[in-house]
Parts: C-alpha cells; sequence; structure tokens
C-alpha cells in the first residue's frame, strides 16, 4: 500500500471503517497455522508425512504399475460382453445421449436467462471455463479411459461425442420459450427409445455388461421407481384407509429388507408369479427388483418434501377453488419436489453404488468384469486387483462426486428468488 | 349505511339483499368449543369488522364460511347455496368468496402474474391472455403492476399482501374474507394494504375483515362485531360501538386497546 493510499483511506470516512486485510508472509503464515502450539507442530508433522508418504505410493503406483490388465480388458469394463463387431451400437447411443444432453443444458441455460430478465435477478452465463471446471472428474475419468486405449477409434468416438454435446447446445438455446418443456419432453423420449432399440439390438439387453449397466440400471431404476414412490407417498398420506395401510405395508416391508434379498428373489422367485411362457431375462428381472426397492425409499423422500409444504398454501389454494388434485398438482407437488432434491440424489447416488450388488446374481457389471480380468489366464493370481479396483473405484467416485456437486448448484439456483 | 344499531337484536340483521347468513353456527376442536351460536348475516356491499381478544374465535368464524374449518351445528350460507358436506356446494362457495390470510399464503414458486392467473385459468377455464389482462388491470389497481414478472419471495409484506388480494379478486369474488391481513406487516407498509382495502370496500365490495385496526374499522366499517370466547358479544355501528358501548366486555377489551 503506497503512502498516497493510506491517506486517501483516512480522509474516506467509510474506507477507514472497513476491516484490513493483513497478508502474512509465508513463513509467518506458517507460524501462524501450522506451528503455533507444540501439538500444533507435531500434528502438523504426523499428518504431513502421511500425506507425503500415500502421495509417494501413488506416484509409484501409477508409474511401476503395469496398467495391462486394463488396456486389454477396457472394453469388457465398459460395455461388458457385448459383441465386439457390434460396439458401433453403444457408441450411436453415447452420441444421441450427448446429444440430449447438450440440448438440455441449453435449454435450461435459455429459461435461466429468461427467468432472470423476467424477475430482474442477476444472471451470468457460465464460461466454458467454469463449466471445465464443473465437470472436471468426467473429463479426467475420460482422458484416463482414453490413456488406457490401444486404438485410435476410441479418441475419435471421444471427440464426436464432445462435438455432438457442445454442438447442441447453441440449438437447445435457440429453442422458443414456448415449445422447451414440450420438445425437451418428445425429445428425451424418442432419444431413450431410439438407445433402448438400438444398444439392445446387438445381444438384447441381457448381454449387457460393464460401466455401461451400472449406469443404465441406476437411470432407468430411478425413472421407473420414481413414478411408483410418488404414488405411493400419496398414498400413505391419503384419507382413505384402506390405500394408506396398503402403501404403509409396502413401503415398510421394502424397507425391511436388504436390495440383496430383493435381487435374489428377483431372480430366483419373480419366475414364479409371472405367467408361464413369460421368462425375462436377467436384466430385466433386476430391474423389476431394483424399481421395487427404490419407490419404497423415494416414497419416503416424497412424503418428507410433501410435509415440507406449510398448510397455509393448500387452504390458499382451498380458498381460491382449486380442486383438491389441482391443488396437489400446481401447488403442492411443484414445491415439494423441489425440496426433495438433496435427499433425491443422495437416493440416486447410493443406487448407483448400489448397481454393482448385480454381481451376486452373476452379472458382469464394472466390478464383476474387474473380478473375470483377475480370473484370466494372462492376469490370473497377480495380485492386479491393486490395479482393477481402484479403476472401478475411480469410475464411481468420478460419478457420485459430480452427481452430488451438480445437486447442490441445481438447489441453489432454484431458491434462487423463490424463497 | 346500516341504522344506529342501538337495538342488540338489530344489529344481527344486515340491511339490504343478506349475502351470508348464519344461523346458530357452533364449533369444536377436540372438547374444545370454539363457536357458540353464532348468528350474523351480512348483506351486499356491507363492511363488517369483527374484532375480540386473541382466540376470541374470530378466524374461525370466517374459515368456516368458506369451510377451511368445518362448523359443528348451525347453518351457514353464502349467496344462494347452503355450505353442506358435498363437496361440490364447497368448491361453489369458495369460488365465490375470496379470503386474505395474515400470513400471504403466496404461492413461492410462481411469479406474482402466475399467481393471480393460477385460479382463474384452472377453476374459471379463462384463456391465458384474457387471464393475464386481467391479472395486470388487478395489479395497477393494487399499484404494483411493474412487479407482476417477480417472485413473491423478491416483494416486500405489503406487496405481497396487495398481490395476495389480487389474487382473490382475480376469480370475481361476490365476498372477500380478510383475516388480520395486516398482522404480520410491519407499521410503515400497513397503510399501504389498508388503503387498498378501503379502496376495495368503497367500490361496493362485501367485506369481512378480522383486524385489529381500530382505524379502519372506525372509517369503512358499516358494523362492528365484537367477539369474545367464541361468542358474539356485541354488535353495533362504529360510532355506537366505539362512543357507546353497551357490554362491559366490551368496554373492558376497548380501554385495553385504545
Amino acid at each position: 500500500m503506497s503512502d498516497r493510499e493510506v491517506i486517501e483511506r483516512e480522509a474516506d470516512p467509510v474506507a477507514v471503517g472497513r476491516p484490513v486485510h493483513i497478508r502474512l508472509g509465508a513463513r509467518a503464515w506458517a507460524k501462524k497455522n501450522l506451528f503455533s502450539t507444540w501439538y500444533d507442530a507435531l500434528l502438523t508433522l504426523t499428518l504431513g508425512s502421511l500425506f507425503v508418504a500415500f502421495g509417494w505410493t501413488l506416484i509409484r503406483f501409477l508409474f511401476t504399475s503395469d496398467f495391462a490388465i486394463l488396456r486389454v480388458n477396457l472394453a469388457l469394463l465398459m460395455v461388458g460382453g457385448f459383441p465386439r463387431d457390434q460396439l458401433w451400437r453403444p457408441v450411436v447411443a453415447l452420441i444421441l445421449v450427448s446429444i440430449l444432453l447438450g440440448l438440455m443444458a441449453g435449454i435450461g441455460s435459455a429459461s435461466a436467462r429468461d427467468t432472470a430478465e423476467q424477475t430482474g435477478l442477476p444472471y451470468q452465463r457460465s464460461s466454458p471455463m467454469a463449466v471445465l471446471k464443473r465437470f472436471w472428474p468426467v473429463l479426467a475419468f475420460v482422458v484416463v479411459v482414453l490413456m488406457l486405449t490401444e486404438t485410435l477409434t476410441p479418441w475419435l468416438v471421444a471427440g464426436a461425442a464432445l462435438v455432438a454435446g457442445v454442438g447442441s447446445f447453441p440449438l437447445g438455446r435457440g429453442l422458443p420459450a414456448g415449445v422447451r418443456r414440450f420438445g425437451l419432453v418428445i425429445l428425451t423420449i424418442i432419444i431413450a427409445a431410439v438407445y433402448l432399440v438400438l444398444v439392445s439390438g446387438g445381444v438384447g439387453w441381457d448381454g449387457w455388461g460393464g460401466l455401461h449397466l451400472n449406469l443404465f440400471l441406476t437411470v432407468a431404476g430411478l425413472l421407473l421407481a420414481f413414478p411408483l414412490g410418488l404414488l405411493l407417498a400419496l398414498g400413505r398420506r391419503s384419507t382413505l384407509p384402506a390405500l394408506r395401510a396398503m402403501s404403509v405395508t409396502y413401503i415398510e416391508f421394502i424397507r425391511g429388507v436388504p436390495l440383496i434379498t430383493l435381487l435374489l428373489m428377483g431372480i430366483f422367485v419373480i419366475g414364479f408369479f409371472l405367467p408361464t411362457g413369460f421368462r425375462p431375462g436377467n436384466v430385466t428381472r433386476v430391474l423389476i427388483a431394483i424399481t421395487l426397492f427404490e419407490s419404497a425409499y423415494i416414497a419416503e423422500v416424497v412424503r418428507g418434501g410433501l410435509q415440507s409444504v406449510p398448510g397455509g398454501q393448500v387452504e390458499a389454494a382451498q380458498a381460491l377453488g382449486l380442486a383438491p388434485w389441482k391443488t396437489m398438482r400446481r401447488i403442492v407437488l411443484p414445491q415439494a419436489l423441489r425440496n426433495t432434491i438433496p435427499a433425491m440424489v443422495g437416493q440416486f447416488i447410493s443406487l448407483f453404488k448400489d448397481t454393482t450388488l448385480v454381481v451376486i446374481v452373476g452379472m458382469i457389471d464394472i466390478l464383476g468384469a474387474s473380478q473375470s480380468a483377475n480370473a484370466q489366464g494372462a492376469f490370473l493370481a497377480q495380485g492386479l486387483h491393486r490395479v482393477t479396483l481402484p479403476f472401478v473405484a475411480l469410475a464411481f467416485w468420478v460419478g457420485s462426486y459430480v452427481m452430488s456437486r451438480e445437486a447442490r448448484r441445481l438447489e441453489h439456483k432454484l431458491g434462487v428468488g423463490v424463497r | 349505511m346500516t341504522d344506529q344499531g342501538s337495538v342488540f337484536a338489530d344489529a344481527t340483521q344486515a340491511k339490504g339483499e343478506a349475502i351470508i347468513e348464519c344461523v346458530g353456527v357452533d364449533k369444536f376442536f377436540g372438547d374444545f368449543q370454539a363457536l357458540y351460536d353464532i348468528n350474523i348475516t351480512v348483506g351486499l356491499q356491507e363492511v363488517v369488522v369483527v374484532i375480540g381478544p386473541s382466540g376470541s374465535g374470530k378466524s374461525t368464524l370466517i374459515r368456516c364460511i368458506n369451510r377451511l374449518e368445518k362448523h359443528d351445528r348451525g347453518s351457514i350460507r353464502v349467496g344462494e347455496i347452503e355450505l353442506t358436506d358435498d363437496v361440490r356446494n364447497v368448491q361453489e362457495i369458495r369460488r365465490e368468496t375470496g379470503m386474505v390470510f395474515q400470513s400471504f399464503n403466496l404461492f413461492p414458486h410462481l411469479t406474482v402474474l402466475d399467481n393471480i392467473t393460477l385460479a382463474p385459468r384452472q377453476v374459471r377455464h379463462i384463456a391465458k391472455d384474457a387471464a393475464e389482462v386481467d391479472a395486470m388491470s388487478l395489479l395497477e389497481r393494487v399499484g404494483i403492476p411493474e412487479q407482476a414478472r417477480k417472485y413473491p419471495g423478491q416483494l416486500s409484506g405489503g406487496q405481497q399482501q396487495r398481490v395476495a388480494i389480487a389474487r382473490s379478486l382475480a376469480m370475481k369474488p361476490k365476498v372477500m374474507l380478510f383475516d388480520e391481513p395486516t398482522s404480520a406487516l410491519d407499521p410503515e407498509m400497513i397503510k399501504e394494504v389498508l388503503d387498498v382495502m378501503v379502496e376495495l370496500a368503497n367500490g361496493g365490495m362485501t367485506m369481512i375483515v378480522v383486524t385489529h385496526e381500530m382505524g379502519f374499522a372506525r372509517a369503512v366499517a358499516d358494523r362492528v362485531v365484537f367477539m369474545s370466547d367464541g361468542r358474539i358479544v356485541e354488535v353495533g355501528t362504529p360510532e355506537h360501538f366505539f362512543t357507546n358501548p353497551e357490554e362491559d366486555r366490551t368496554k373492558l377489551f376497548l380501554s385495553q386497546i385504545l
């Protein structure tokens, strides 16, 4: 700070009152924050050496391990036993999903801009750097996967998916306000249908595996469980005793049973309850079990949300003459569901991780793939779990971390100007 | 507008065509009796102000009129419609009566404009454009058309309550019920809400107002109803009520607040 500045600050009564930021030098900072007492110093040294040891182990691991097992089995880890001559199907599907995500982001950005314009709240379009900062774990994971590839094709696929996603962003943003919601719903349905037809074309979805299976079970399980859970939550709050009793019984029964039990029941027991001749494959059975399981938890999450809406909201709607179901649909549910976002994302993350339980019933998801890679002749009994399991862990960490961060963002965004 | 109302029995009768009629209304919350034998008739274009200590059943009374609370004995009639358990009757009465709450109860997830147009569009099935034109003219009337696109959370308490009034008026009700509309407001915002209510009363709206604003009662009320412990203690014109109350309970209350 120059002398002139000091004088100006003293002359300006407002500036004088402001707190002065004192910047410590590196030595002073370390003394204040790391070594202020003898036990501080001890703690610093202990934790510091642990960090160093861990960092050293990590570096040694990265530079000395043989990642051949990952290189050879990369496709197995990503898509399981999907026929290798049919890999174009998931590739095209991936690009379609990228387009959808790009459109969604564009539409979201445009409606955020419009809302800000309407309400006079500040709006800042996020820069490419900010987006990169938000999704760096995903990018890092993709880079890790690409480093492990042996051919050029995956690079091209990743590039195409990126171009598709980034390219469709302005398309979504340019969509006129009137058709946004409708367009998004239609596009989602179309792309979901194309995806299912396309990717199950090669093997039928019972041949799915790898990370793709985990992602599919998570998204499909949650999409199917959500409407069921919503109905259960409404049923539990219903004034009709029979409906309420049924909902409570279902929810409490399912919540009292471990997912593994339900998965095993799905594989071994569901068949007895289905008409003869209808023999669904394992993925279908597992999806049914997951849907039944998740719906009970979602019901409880939604019930919490419903309870969080103040009674005055319902009274105001009633006083205006709104019919009960319109009160529910227009007033209660929009507020209730917004309040459930944090819990719902928690549910989503926990389901994502729970999908590895399908290993128990003999399916080759990403965890199953890593196990079977270790059982291959070339890699048998070499302790290569220490290479494959960190890779699997990385995949789950990336997914969970990004989801929870995005949820926090969404929550924050929806809260602005509303409460 | 009404006669001097010095005779208590006559004062429960409204002048003009009766639009709300409560006969022998009792209301219980569990074992607690909140209303005892309420008899009151409100005439078209009349402004009735209900005052009384807290817990006296003022709010319960007006909440019974649009069936936010169910009365246990007696009969309530709004317009031509008798309030029964029939859901359609209830819906019809609610369409004809607007209500303004102490805590505004605006819908926080909708813009001001959507708050106002929701009921006309959903209940009366009015087209979006027409409903928005109506809503804008109502916002002009309550003095905040520039806030139409904002969310309730962005407005001050007084502005929110004015939006709530506009929201009720959008249904073109025959009767407006006000449940302590200024009690949750900062002092400097009370006037802007009362001004809207005065204008509404002068425009010929039939109103029942539960309030502690004695100035408003004096200036606007055709009749003042004093309630205590779930009973109507005294009814009269403001002049009668504030200058020459008959009941001891009324005198005590007035001595405490004035």
